[in-house]
């Protein structure tokens, strides 16, 4: 016991000291240095110090000391608060701090002033929960560990609260309290669908997502949700359902602002859009504007390959126009993928001879494969004759496709199979499955085959040529055609495959194939592949102008040839290029209209007509619409004002077979018309007619052509209909007259797709290949022709004119491609290409 | 021209000036049969400027009416024969007419591509009188 002492006079109590001592408060006496100078016995007991572990310590490394955890902002708040109460002359409380005892303390400062000096600081400690009120006052019994807990806290930027068993809220967190605008005291107890708009309370989405939630553990979801003053903001909302001792007690909940996120998402891509935009329009531009020079440069060369060169020029010629016609390929390869991204390519409808057009790519690459590697092409059974579809763009996808095998190949086998995926009655879908045995794709490089401009070994950029553009252009065009492509692996060994698909309508009336065939194949021709980098120099010149001249006058007399053009001048100026060219019967038509007429009355009498496309009345490109509704398949030649682009690709799309520029040159005359009144079947001889004609052809194309046996280009390059073949197979007998078969299909067995009527050559075995007009034609007539070309129709179709026309002139005629007869569903019969592909 | 080299370098060709192109014209005198009677390209030429001055007096009265797409057609028009002839500078100005034929827009645009077609009219009905000059002395040596 400590004897009472008087601190002051007059009314005697008990000691103030004493007092101080034995008070049941945490009591601390700080000087104005905040230096310690008493601490009451509660105090010491309850922090478990002794007197001389506080007395003249400075507080704050005191109360620091006794931290858990050490958090500086524990510090920095009793020191504020201290500052504050100073300030104020008045007492404060700070915030909570932890101890290591696991307990937390609220100090209450009271400043002591003797007038305007500070006498003293007194700190009265009060024992309160842990600094975890938020979880701790409400759901008791979930323990947290601090540091979650002080985390939670502490996040301003998320909204981190938890929601009982029924959806409502019971904590809050600063982040809820910014972002949602409600203070803790309003918006505990409440239902969390507060947050959300009507509608989706309407739906019950809030119900809907604590289901999902407990079904799922936790449920995610991005949507506005709305402020306590209405506004709303983007929220990506995340829902985990709370267990404890496997019971559940609730959902925690937390959202976050993307507002700012979105819109900044969608300025990125609005952004994105644009520049991707412009990127497209500048390549398109680029492309036409380089274009146009390119064909000026081309068609110069090919009229330089004209005149008189010596041998050593002719070379230099050929390898000026052999580069140009690849720069002119990467330029077109740029434009298609351009025009592809802006969308504004489009897909026509025209008549699909899938198994001509896969035979006559094959055809087309094949010479430029090296003679280690072996083709096979497996064309399925049950693929249909004709189909309705985009030939070219059909076409562009396989001569792509197959392209890239024979580029990567060196040695093995490149196997193409064509088969029908599905059909329906309306619709079927092709499948092409390219397989090489070539250099194969890296694992890596497989995600990005299909991605622009990535070629996937920069290092074998310089030695396989291209822009990397290929496969997205064809994935494009598949996709445009309701297709897929894709690739994987060779299963069986190094290299790759390749497949694709396109779906194509099914055509229906016989007679809509009889009517469209001549003219689809005619189409075709203008859709044939783009010449590969690897061909053979063009020997363009070496059918002179005079020889077909020449050839022309044999037949020019007995031709009739119908003249549509309005104004005289022209019209005397022809009449007399046709006279000099000997030609006696020319009708004469000034507008479209008399054209039709002319025609209609007499639909068979003409051989060929020259079509002007400006007139009066009506113009050509209407004339040639009726004329072909009528059902008339008469060749149709436009002549077209040299200077408007598109035109020329107007024309054959409204049925033209041909275009030649105006003011029209005698030489581009003479080929045009020796291509289509030596070089074309007739086209008023009916599939009937021609199954019973006699093989023969004019006198001057008699000479001796190396691998005409073998070889019977005219049918591949036009896709026309043709004889089919009687002996080619046990089916071929059976062929109907009435559907005509191109010659890629005359092996086909036509009954009994089960039947395996084993390989057979489908270049080896037409029956009167010996005796068919040869396609002589000189692919600068073409040249010529498609300046200005936009979608490079008959530049492609030069193309394979050139390649065809080479294998006549060295006689490299590509007589090696396997066919065997594949059902589909069953394993292809063992054969020397099925060896030779699995060496 | 590029390609004339190839042609016969004994014929010996009048002097048009720019008015000419030498390959086309020489297509036309070569379908004569009969290099001194000319009788096929004799006519035609003087077809043409029987064709020219009628366009031309046409032309006059659609500009009166301010008819742009029939200046476009007759611009047209007279720009493939003159062409077909090789007469370049008058189907130039053909196609001038033809091109500003095509811009119909509004008012002022119209006054502009009238002054427009105006000018070419005149160059165009210049040009011809000079060439038919020429001509007829060629053809009547």
């Amino acid at each position: 016991m400590r004897p009472p002492r008087a601190s002051s006079p007059g009314i005697a109590g008990p000691d103030i000291d004493l007092i101080f001592d034995l008070a049941p408060l945490a009591l601390l006496v700080l000087s104005p240095a905040w230096r310690i100078t008493r601490a009451s016995a509660r105090f010491l007991a309850e922090w478990r110090v002794s007197a001389d572990d506080c007395i003249a310590h400075e507080l704050l490394s005191f109360v620091e000391r006794h931290l858990h955890p050490t958090r500086p902002t524990y510090l920095a708040n009793l020191a504020a608060c201290v500052d504050d109460a100073l300030a104020a002359r008045a007492p404060r409380t700070s915030r909570p701090i932890n101890t290591r005892y696991g307990v937390s303390w609220k100090a209450r400062v009271i400043p002591v002033f003797d007038g305007d000096e500070l006498l003293s600081l007194v700190l009265e400690w009060q024992e309160g929960p842990l600094d975890n009120s938020d979880f701790e006052s409400t759901e008791p019994g979930l323990t947290t560990d601090d540091a979650f807990r002080i985390l939670v806290q502490a996040v301003k930027d998320y909204a981190i609260f938890l929601l009982d068993p029924k959806g409502r809220i019971a904590t809050w967190n600063a982040g809820a309290e910014v972002l949602k605008g409600y203070t803790r005291e309003e918006i505990l107890g409440k239902h969390f669908s507060l947050f959300y708009s009507k509608e989706d309370v309407d739906i019950g989405k809030p119900e809907m997502e604590l289901e999902l939630c407990l079904r799922n553990g936790r449920v995610e979801d991005e949507g506005w949700r709305y402020r306590k003053d209405g506004s709303r903001f983007w929220a990506n909302v995340i829902i985990t359902a709370v267990y404890r001792d496997g019971e559940h007690v609730g959902f925690g909940k937390v959202t976050r602002d993307l507002t700012e996120r979105k819109s900044t998402e969608s300025r990125l891509i609005a952004a994105y859009e644009e520049s991707e935009k412009l990127k497209s329009d500048f390549l398109a531009n680029m492309s036409h504007e380089l274009r146009t020079p390119m064909h000026g440069m081309l068609s110069a060369c090919t009229l330089l390959l004209d005149t008189q060169l010596s041998p050593r020029q002719r070379d230099m010629v050929s390898i000026m126009e052999e580069s140009g016609q690849v720069l002119l390929q990467v330029i077109n390869d740029i434009l298609d993928y351009s025009k592809l991204s802006s969308g504004s390519f489009s897909i026509h409808s025209d008549i699909v001879g899938i198994t001509s057009i896969v035979t006559s790519v094959v055809r087309a690459i094949q010479p430029s494969l090296p003679p280690e590697v072996h083709f096979e092409l497996f064309l399925s059974p049950d693929l249909p004759r004709s189909v309705r579809g985009d030939p070219l763009r059909y076409r562009q996808i396989l001569q792509n496709v197959i392209g890239n095998a024979a580029k990567f190949t060196d040695k093995g086998a490149i196997r193409v199979h064509t088969s029908v995926e599905c059909e329906d009655n309306e619709t079927c879908t092709i499948l092409t499955e390219v397989t090489d045995t070539g250099i194969g794709i890296p694992d890596t490089s497989a995600a990005n085959l299909f991605t622009p401009f990535v070629q996937f070994d920069a290092t074998t950029t310089k030695s396989y040529k291209g822009t990397g553009l290929g496969l997205s252009i064809a994935k494009s065009l598949a996709e445009l055609m309701g297709g897929r492509i894709g690739y994987r692996p060779n299963p069986d060994r190094h290299g790759s495959v390749f497949w694709f698909t396109a779906r194509f309508d099914k055509i229906k009336c016989l007679s809509d194939i009889r009517g469209w065939s001549r003219f689809g194949a005619i189409r075709d021709i203008n859709a044939a592949p783009v010449k590969q980098p690897h061909a053979a120099p063009s020997p363009s010149s070496s059918v002179d102008i005079n020889e077909m001249l020449k050839e022309l006058r044999i037949v020019s007399p007995v031709k009739n040839m119908l003249l549509v053009e309005d104004n005289l001048i022209n019209q005397k100026v022809m009449l007399g290029m046709l006279r000099a060219m000997g030609f006696k019967n020319v009708a004469l038509a000034s507008n479209g209209a008399e054209a039709v007429s002319l025609v209609r009355g007499k639909p068979a009498a003409y051989d060929l007509v020259l079509m002007d496309i400006n007139m009066p009345v009506m113009d050509g490109h209407q004339a040639t619409h009726d004329i072909r509704a009528a059902g008339i398949l008469v060749p149709i030649v436009a002549m077209t004002a040299y200077a408007l682009k598109g035109d020329q690709e107007r024309c054959l799309e409204t049925g033209m077979n041909d275009y030649i520029a105006k003011p029209v040159d005698k030489k581009r005359l003479i080929r045009v018309l020796g291509k289509w009144l030596l070089h074309m079947k007739d086209y008023r001889k009916t599939v009937d007619e021609r199954l019973d004609e006699p093989r023969r052809r004019p006198d001057a194309l008699c000479q001796p052509t190396p691998s005409v046996e073998a070889d019977n280009p005219l049918e591949l390059l036009t896709g026309n209909p043709v004889v089919p073949s009687t002996e080619a197979s046990e089916g071929g007998k059976e062929h109907s007259i009435d559907k005509p078969l191109p010659a890629s299909l005359s092996i086909r067995p036509r009954h009994g797709p089960e039947k395996v009527t084993g390989a057979l050559d489908p270049l080896n075995n037409d029956e009167n290949s010996c005796s068919k007009p040869i396609p002589v034609w000189n692919p600068e007539s073409a040249h010529e022709d498609s300046r200005d070309n936009d979608d490079g129709l008959s530049r492609e179709h030069k193309a394979e004119e050139q390649t065809d026309v080479n294998h006549l002139l060295h006689g490299k005629c590509p007589t090696s491609i396997g066919l065997p007869l594949v059902n589909r569903g069953r394993p292809p019969p063992p054969s020397q290409n099925q060896e030779a592909f699995a060496k | 021209m590029l390609y004339t080299d190839e042609r016969d370098p004994g014929n010996e060709m009048p002097e048009f000036g720019d008015h000419v192109d030498k390959t086309m014209f020489e297509q036309i005198l070569e379908m004569d049969e009969d290099e001194k009677e000319r009788d096929f390209s004799k006519p035609l030429i003087y077809n043409f400027f029987e064709q020219a001055a009628d366009t031309f007096e046409r032309m006059e009265r659609e500009l009166e009416q301010k008819n742009l797409s029939e200046l476009s057609r007759l611009g047209h028009f007279l720009k493939g024969s003159s062409a077909t002839l090789g007469f370049i500078k008058i189907r130039d100005s053909c196609e001038v007419i033809q091109e500003q034929g095509k811009l119909a827009g509004s008012e002022s645009d119209l006054a502009a591509c009238l002054d427009k077609i105006r000018d070419a009219l005149a160059q165009a009905r210049n040009d011809t009188d000079e060439l038919r000059n020429l001509m007829i002395k060629y053809f009547e040596n």
